[in-house]
């Protein structure tokens, strides 16, 4: 076969969870505190644990609050980020506000 | 594709263990947790059987804001009769008065159990010294209505650790990441006396076998019956993907009589898609009570109280009308009665009226700073669901509560809009009917928290986990111990195990199969009922059951659980289709509307049950309960004896 520079993966709809291995001691209290139990416990000593079906995430953020080493992000699907506005730049008749947050 | 990495645990699907207790608990959240302790402090031995990681799990594991109907806390100006007379009156008797006047009248000696625990029920660091909403003996605040003190701001984050350590402390056994999967019965006959459960274990597929004297059911509400998305099936419900109603399965299977499961409401909570993530979106209510509505332009929307009539300022919105005592939340948010109606802002009809221009924001800026304090900070930070994905998230992403506004998905509290066949089982809804121990008609089978009929709330579930464990730690003294039938027990670990068996390529998967489920009862049990299409949707599931589940096909013990989740899914919706069957007229209580309504009066309760596959019903009237305090007190003799020194 042709070597070649794509793959082929499993298209996420989402990435709910971001580990950073710089931080991550290996204790995976947060593999056993999720109460969807979605995340496994990594194969390698001290490495973040594999979030294995982040589909099935509840976005509880239980995992980062058991997390001793700030070492886990949780990141929204894009279509639930909520949107704020600086209120004074709510003015009468205004159209166009853009100030996304 | 079947992708392939390797299983991190161990395969143990051959074994089997036993574990023996005078009282099982099955579901380690809240009502699970509180049973468990009760249990263990009369002297029992107490096993929780719990499907994840007890110290977050379930749908308050994450955190509570507020603990409602606490008319026994020593500020309220409610007693427990008044509060349990106004919950039925505002559901016109369609309320559960046994587990609710437990929840008015226990709810402050559980939160003081769980201070003692380790909890933070209380200001101790007076953060919020001088606060209309904080008493300043007790060091309590308060929310909604803060002349009558009945529902209390609460650090509901610290509360489950505390209460596993207590668990721990008492040596309650806890098995973790084991699902429940059936109870056992005396002699394996349906009907039979409780006296153990099956479950299985998510990492390692061991099948466990737990016997006890009795067994507390404490696994929650069903949910993924209209609602699904196999893009995201964690966003699916507002409560956890993991709380899909198994208890109600298992229950029904093994005789179980259940009420107002024909109950259903347009989605209102979830975030499937069409909502946003509860409390992080604009609105006004709950944790977000009473942050001011703006306008499109700036403008402020007006708050009315119950007669219409404009509130002056922020400070009217925390007061009962002129002639009313009390009312029970803030904002019509379960369309209260006239008599208990809060205050809220003015209708969006009239709005639009007005020239009232959406979106609408919710503004935080201009409340006094205590207000926006307690709301921006405590609340959010100690609400479920909100310490990481709402705080936190906007926080790090810049959002000022005193400069910015939120904006608001709809034109009122809600977080999305639903079409009306997306309907869910979210606030008083149906379950497992009980009597004044909490026992069901199993004998041996006690219930708490959201498996109960009509229940609804943290306080809720904790005072009825407590009370569910005295009452099942005095069956278990009064009781000899009978172990479990072989036969049933082969029988389930069959089943269970048979999905990690068959073929993956040509199975079917769980979501497939709930995506299924989903379908048919948006198609078959939408907003409005009628008899030919109930009946056409039980012959569908029906063939699922037969045709489709022996199909189903599972890679490892996780994607197992999972599976055998919409195994009890199938089972909850075949339920309710049987429950709106026998309900014959309108009843718009339960927002319960058939096209072919008989046109008579609502009947009261039904009671549903199904033995050898024939349905049961009978008809309970409102008032089954008697009189609440009278009967509480023949019921607890010894528990009054306890508290009242
Ligand atoms: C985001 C959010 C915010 C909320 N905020 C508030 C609030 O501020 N105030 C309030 O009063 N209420 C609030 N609630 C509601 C409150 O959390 C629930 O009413 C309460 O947790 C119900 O308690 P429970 O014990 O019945 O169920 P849960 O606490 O959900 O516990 C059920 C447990 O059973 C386990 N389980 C399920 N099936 C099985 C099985 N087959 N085998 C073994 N274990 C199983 C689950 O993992 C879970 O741990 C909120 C709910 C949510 C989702
Ligand atoms: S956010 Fe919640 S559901 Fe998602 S991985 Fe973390 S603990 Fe699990
Ligand atoms: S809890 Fe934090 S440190 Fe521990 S394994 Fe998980 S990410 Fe790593």
């Amino acid at each position: 076969m042709n070597e070649s520079r794509f793959l082929v993966r499993q298209v996420e709809p989402a990435q709910p969870l971001r580990f950073d291995p710089g931080k991550c001691i290996g204790c995976n209290r947060c593999v056993n505190a999720c109460p969807i139990d979605l995340l496994l416990p990594a194969q390698g000593k001290n490495q973040p644990p594999v979030p294995a079906y982040p589909d099935e995430c509840w976005y509880c953020g239980c995992c980062v609050m058991e997390c001793p080493a700030d070492a886990i992000q949780l990141r929204h699907p894009l279509m639930n980020q909520a949107r704020w506005v600086e209120k004074n730049k709510l003015k009468e008749g205004h159209k166009w506000n853009c100030s996304n947050g | 594709m079947v992708s392939s990495s390797a299983w991190p645990y161990p395969d143990e699907t051959r074994e089997m263990e036993q574990i023996q207790a005078d009282v099982i608990v099955l579901g380690g959240g809240i009502a699970g947790c509180m049973a468990a302790i009760a249990a263990a402090k009369q002297g029992c031995r107490v096993a929780v059987v719990e499907k994840a990681g007890a110290v977050r799990s379930g749908a308050g594991g994450s955190g509570c804001d507020h603990w409602e109907q606490c008319a026994s806390n020593p500020c309220s100006s409610v007693s427990p009769e008044e509060m349990l007379q106004a919950m039925m009156d505002d559901n016109d008797g369609y309320n559960n008065p046994i587990s609710h006047y437990i929840e008015a009248r226990e709810g402050w000696d559980r939160l003081l159990d769980i201070e003692k625990m380790g909890g933070k029920i209380r200001d101790t660091e007076g953060e919020f010294q001088g606060a209309v909403f904080r008493d300043e003996k007790t060091g309590l605040l308060f929310a909604y209505d803060y002349k009558n003190r009945t529902t209390l701001r609460i650090w509901g984050t610290t509360f489950k650790p505390a209460m596993v350590a207590e668990m721990r402390r008492l040596g309650v056994r806890l098995i973790e990441h084991v699902t429940a999967t059936a109870l056992l019965t005396e002699g394996g006959r349906p009907g039979g006396r409780c006296i153990g459960a099956a479950g299985i274990s998510g990492r390692s597929g061991k099948f466990y076998v737990f016997s006890g004297r009795s067994v507390i059911l404490a696994t929650s509400r069903p949910a993924r019956i209209w609602l699904f998305s196999a893009a995201y099936p964690g966003l699916a419900e507002f409560r956890p993907l993991s709380c899909i109603g198994s208890g109600h399965a298992m229950g029904w299977r093994a005789g179980a009589e259940f009420t107002l499961m024909e109950k259903s409401v347009r989605g209102e909570f979830s975030a499937a898609g069409r909502s946003f993530p509860p409390y992080a979106a604009g609105n006004n209510h709950n944790t977000w009570y009473p942050a001011s509505l703006v306008d499109n332009r700036g403008v402020e929307i007006p708050y009315a109280d119950r007669d219409g009539n404009l509130l002056p300022d922020v400070m009217h919105r925390f007061q009962p009308a002129a002639g009313q005592k009390f009312f029970m939340k803030g904002g019509n948010i379960e369309q209260a009665k006239y008599a208990y109606d809060g205050p809220e802002t003015l209708p969006y009809q009239k709005l639009q009226e007005q020239g009232y221009q959406l979106p609408f924001y919710a503004d935080l800026s201009n409340l006094p700073p205590q207000e926006r304090k307690v709301i921006w900070g405590m609340m959010i930070g100690q609400e479920g669901k909100t310490r990481i994905p709402v705080l936190k998230d906007l926080t790090d992403r810049g959002f000022d509560p005193e400069k910015h506004v939120l904006q608001c998905y709809g034109v009122g509290w809600k977080s999305g809009d639903f079409l009306p066949q997306e309907r869910q089982l979210f606030g008083l809804v149906g379950g497992f009917m009980n009597d004044w121990h909490l026992m069901s008609n199993i004998p041996g089978l006690f219930v708490a928290g959201d498996a109960l009929f009509s229940s609804n709330c943290y306080g809720h579930a904790a005072t009825t986990g407590s009370y569910a464990g005295r009452h099942a730690a005095a069956y278990a003294r009064s009781v000899p111990e009978i172990l479990p039938e072989r036969s049933q027990v082969e029988k389930e670990r069959l089943r269970v195990l048979a999905p990690l068996a068959r073929d993956l390529e040509n199975g079917y998967t769980w979501k497939e199969l709930n995506h299924a489920v989903s379908k048919a009862m948006q198609n078959f049990c939408g907003e409005v009922k009628e008899d030919g299409l109930l009946l056409a949707g039980l012959e569908v599931l029906q063939g699922y059951e037969n045709e489709i589940v022996p199909r189903t096909a599972a890679a490892n013990p996780h994607e197992l659980v999972r599976l055998l989740e919409v195994y009890d899914i199938l089972t909850v919706s075949q339920i309710i289709l049987h429950s709106c069957l026998a309900r014959r007229n309108d009843c718009p209580k339960l927002e319960f509307y058939r096209s072919d309504s008989l046109g008579e009066a609502p009947e009261p309760l039904i009671a549903i049950r199904q033995e050898e596959g024939q349905i049961h019903t009978r008809q309970i009237p409102l008032d089954f309960a008697g009189d609440v305090k009278e009967n509480y007190e023949k019921y607890n003799t010894d528990y009054r004896q306890e508290v009242s020194p």
